[in-house]
């Protein structure tokens, strides 16, 4: 393949390298120049983590192939901090608290820049509308607007530098103060170096070999093709796996790779480690697997019914956890209610979509530690099923958390670094995965679908005598984390309600659908989701304001939950009180909408989304002038 | 992942042609390379491997923008940007800055082609209603031996359906031309699941001149896209808007006249009610764009309308 040689400016010095023809400008960054403030969050062009300027303009770095750029003037995140002094905005991120995980910071800082090159004056709505290219999942973007405003106002002199100064709390008084991330520096910056940005010498890349179908019987696997091939270090199966192969939050029913049969579009089924991505790539695909399909079942009602197919042997019912409460008698309750109303409530699978896909970096140490970098949410839990799994004593194997760009629960799983070590030990060189966006969301965690009939009987004062809540989950192909979420979300499911008579039963159940795992509230938000829609209903046809039905419901300092535990103190009740007041709530049942709002262009409309603010800005500038 | 053996930079059109006859259906054209990277991933093409991408972004006359009397020529390698830097461009073509604001995001205009959108032929495609809207010539050349010939084409004829047009076995398009209309006000209204980086689920542009008064419309362009196979210019609503006053009966009148059109796949009541909004909305904005009497626009009826 023709190589060919590549100049530029990178970061005002001159750059001249070998470059591959198809390598993108983000890759040249990255693999040639070690740049790594650039990342790469979909490849696609819709995150803006890998957001460069090129000769001047802000472009997308992975939309950019690298020949595009020959002779160019590149700037990269690193070229802002230069001097190891952060720049006016830079400052103003760490100042504003804009950066959490991180991940997309280095190309929201780019981003940023550049709106404020544009347009020096730029107005809030403007701003946001320069940003639209980039994406954030922590945030909400209101801390990054608000730092792209300060560092503004401090370039425009309207404010003082001073204002990009750390404020710093009284000892002890750090509750609702305006503490700095230490953090910050390194993610402004893009210095932080995340797993995939980690590099080693010798170091060989991974591929994984997916399954393309829901549910198959493995006949046979021959990896003889991609071993063969020049530049391939190393091809592991399940048939690798040396000690107790399986892993789970709960219950250890995932193989490291596909054992015997594949459960999920998705599964990994093996794994490449090669001198280059290419090759792994090639050889991943050279990879033969032979299957026999098997009937699939992707609906867990359909999944619960007898003869349907069967996931895993231990569980012939698919049932991966039942979680049952009882307190009272419900059926006797609902005998003696003012009111009885049943709803059935559906919330769909989510991904994460924090904005680092999963990465990994492995190596055997000098000692034969086994040793796992990894943005996981559960080192030690890892540390000890990967002892398992490898055969090897705890004191073996090693797990360092890489900066976590962004999990909400979806890094919880080990789902890859099994892999990594086993290729780590068979080839006994370094070994990095990076995902790509679409391998991130084919093959890990989602959250729970739900489906919950939930019955509800009221007095008419707004009493509520008794709950029926049943959930049924998809849980997907493994079982992941869907136990505590089960559990979370039983324990949960009646909500903050002193309630005399409750039922609850909530099923995690296997299905051939990609696995669903842990997300922010674990449970919880599906069953109250299902509870507190409920209640508005109720307070409708009771006349009830939906606070007041709340009120009336509330448990107390000293009550006692439907799993009898003793709550010191119950915080709802001003919870309640300062969502009334802070959303400017109209008293009254929940039957009419709107006629007194002021924050509607008329009654019952918003305005309609628009594009512009810059034309707008344009407008009054000429009128100025 | 694109892999390509060779990339190939052409500098001129005699380079591109002979580029494109060495590697026949083992290359590929590119320009912006917005979209044929993102189509070479999983989900779409998967991996693709190939001979050699040929890039004619730099080609000097693709890169022409020329206003000439009644005529914008726009090289088909320009940057969709350029519809709201160049201030030439930003005369004759009132409702492209308004379009290009809308177009994927600040950074992937600086780098996305007007010749990449038309090719493309999305149903959804952005920049071609507004070009339809201009009465647009698509300038396609080919080679005949050392010779370059070029042929031209209306764009409403060029763009056939998703994804297909009337580009010929080697042939590249070289550029648009356009009625320059200065004078007009220029409207692009556009509705996506967001604000960036979305496709239309709905789009129209809209141009509207009026007469001395600010009262009545001399002429009006509409065109609109996401609806039907192929991005539509609305004749009919034009020819009712001529001479017509500025007045709610006039929006009334015009406003259901494209219904009949919405032929998409799916949500076609949605767009209905999407459609019959954006025409008011944006009759309103061109013509107050246009200079119209403030007295006939009244707040009025851009609160019931716009």
């Amino acid at each position: 393949m023709p190589d060919f040689a590549f100049t530029a400016t990178v970061n005002g010095r001159k750059v001249r390298r070998t470059a591959q023809p198809y390598q993108r400008l983000l890759d040249f960054l990255r693999d040639d120049l070690n740049l790594t403030g650039a990342k790469e969050g979909c490849g696609a062009g819709e995150c803006g983590t890998c957001s460069v300027f090129v000769d001047g303009v802000l472009m997308k770095s992975c939309l950019l192939p690298v020949a595009k750029a020959q002779g160019a003037t590149i700037e990269s995140v690193e070229a802002l901090a230069r001097t190891g002094e952060l720049s006016v905005l830079q400052k103003a991120f760490h100042k504003a608290g804009a950066s959490q995980c991180g991940y997309c910071i280095p190309g929201m800082v780019m981003a940023a820049t550049a709106a404020l090159r544009a347009n020096p004056f730029a107005g809030r709505e403007e701003i946001k509308e320069r940003l639209g290219g980039n994406i954030c999942r922590c945030t909400g973007y209101q801390k990054i607007v608000d730092a792209v405003e300060l560092a503004r106002d401090v370039q425009n002199g309207h404010v003082s530098a001073h204002a990009l100064d750390e404020v710093f709390a009284p000892e002890g008084d750090f509750i609702g103060r305006n503490i700095r991330r230490i953090d910050a520096p390194s993610k402004v910056s893009g210095r932080l170096k995340y797993a995939g940005d980690m590099t080693m010498p010798g170091m060989l890349h991974v591929q994984v070999l997916r399954s393309p179908h829901p549910h198959a019987r493995i006949v046979s696997i021959d990896t003889s093709a991609a071993l063969a091939m020049e530049g391939v270090e190393g091809v592991v199966t399940s048939a690798d796996v040396p000690g107790q192969d399986g892993f789970g939050v709960f219950v250890h029913d995932q193989p490291v790779m596909a054992r015997d049969k594949v459960r999920y579009v998705g599964e990994a089924i093996g794994a490449v480690a090669a001198e280059d991505l290419l090759t792994a790539k090639r050889a991943a695909a050279a990879i033969k697997v032979e299957y026999e399909l098997l009937p699939a079942v992707f609906d867990p009602e359909s999944a619960m019914r007898a003869g349907a197919p069967v996931l895993h042997d231990y569980a012939p019912d698919n049932v991966t956890k039942h979680i049952p409460i009882r307190v009272g008698d419900v059926d006797a309750a609902f005998a003696g209610c003012d009111l009885v109303i049943e709803e059935n409530y559906e919330t769909q699978p989510i991904e994460h979509a924090y904005l680092e896909p999963e990465a990994g970096l492995a190596y055997v140490d000098h000692d034969d530690v086994v040793t796992v970098h990894s943005p996981s949410q559960n080192i030690t839990h890892h540390r000890h099923m990967l002892a398992r799994i490898i055969g090897q004593p705890i004191a073996k194997v090693r797990f360092i958390m890489s900066p976590v760009g962004g999990g909400f629960g979806g890094k919880e799983d080990m789902i890859y670094q099994g892999m990594l070590a086993l290729l780590a030990m068979k080839t006994r060189r370094p070994v990095r995965l990076v995902f790509t966006r679409e391998e991130s969301i084919v093959s890990t965690a989602k959250r729970h679908p739900s489906r919950t009939t939930l019955r509800m009987g009221l007095m008419a004062d707004g009493r509520i005598v008794a709950s029926h809540l049943t959930m049924i989950c998809d849980g997907g192909a493994y079982g992941l984390s869907t136990e505590g979420v089960m559990r979370k979300a039983a324990i949960l499911g009646a909500g903050p309600y002193a309630i005399p008579n409750v039922r609850v039963d909530t099923y995690g159940i296997y299905t051939n659908n990609t696995p669903s795992g842990a997300f922010r509230s674990f449970g919880a938000l599906q069953t109250q989701f299902a509870t507190e829609t409920h209640l508005d209903i109720c307070a409708e046809r009771l006349g009830l304001d939906p606070f007041e039905i709340r009120r009336i419901n509330a448990m107390r300092d000293g009550a006692t939950t439907h799993t009898k535990q003793t709550l010191g103190k119950v915080s709802l009740t001003r919870v309640l009180d300062a969502a009334e007041k802070g959303s400017g709530w109209e008293a009254g049942a929940p039957t009419s909408r709107g006629a007194t709002r002021t924050d509607l262009g008329r009654a019952d409309t918003r305005p309609p989304v628009a594009l512009g603010a810059r034309f707008e800005g344009e407008a009054k500038q000429e009128a100025a002038e | 992942m694109l892999i390509c053996e060779t990339y190939i930079v052409a500098t001129t059109l005699a380079d591109a042609f002979a580029a494109m006859a060495r590697y026949g259906s083992r290359g590929r054209v590119v320009a912006g390379c917005t979209d044929t990277l993102p189509w070479a991933r999983e989900g779409r093409a998967g991996d693709v491997e190939i001979e050699a991408l040929i890039d004619v972004s730099k080609i000097p006359e693709l890169n022409v923008r020329e206003v000439r009397g009644d005529t914008v020529r726009i090289g088909a390698a320009t940057p969709v940007q350029r519809f709201l830097d160049d201030t030439a461009l930003v005369a004759a073509m009132p409702a492209m800055p308004r379009c290009a604001v809308w177009f994927a995001d600040d950074q992937i205009r600086a780098q996305a082609t007007v010749g990449g959108n038309i090719v493309n032929a999305s149903p959804a495609a952005d920049v071609t209603p507004g070009l339809l809207a201009h009465e647009a010539q698509v300038e396609l050349a080919r080679a005949e031996g050392d010779r370059i010939v070029r042929r031209r084409v209306a764009l409403a004829d060029f763009v056939q359906g998703p994804g297909r047009t009337g580009l010929g076995e080697g042939e590249l398009v070289t550029a648009v031309e356009c009625d320059a209309l200065h004078g007009y006000g220029g409207a692009f209204e556009k509705v996506g699941h967001r604000r960036s980086l979305v496709i239309s689920t709905v789009c129209l542009a809209v141009l509207v001149r009026l007469d001395a008064s600010g009262r009545s419309v001399a002429d009006a362009r509409l065109a609109i896209a996401g609806i039907a196979p192929t991005p539509q210019r609305l004749r009919d609503v034009e020819a009712a808007l001529r001479g017509a006053p500025l007045a709610i009966e006039t929006l009334e009148l015009v406003a259901d006249m494209p219904l009949a059109l919405v032929a998409s796949r799916t949500r076609q009541e949605y767009r209905r009610d999407v459609v019959r909004a954006f025409m008011t909305r944006g009759l309103i904005n061109a013509a107050k764009r246009a200079g119209a009497d403030p007295a006939v626009l009244s707040g009025e009826l851009e609160a019931a309308y716009a």
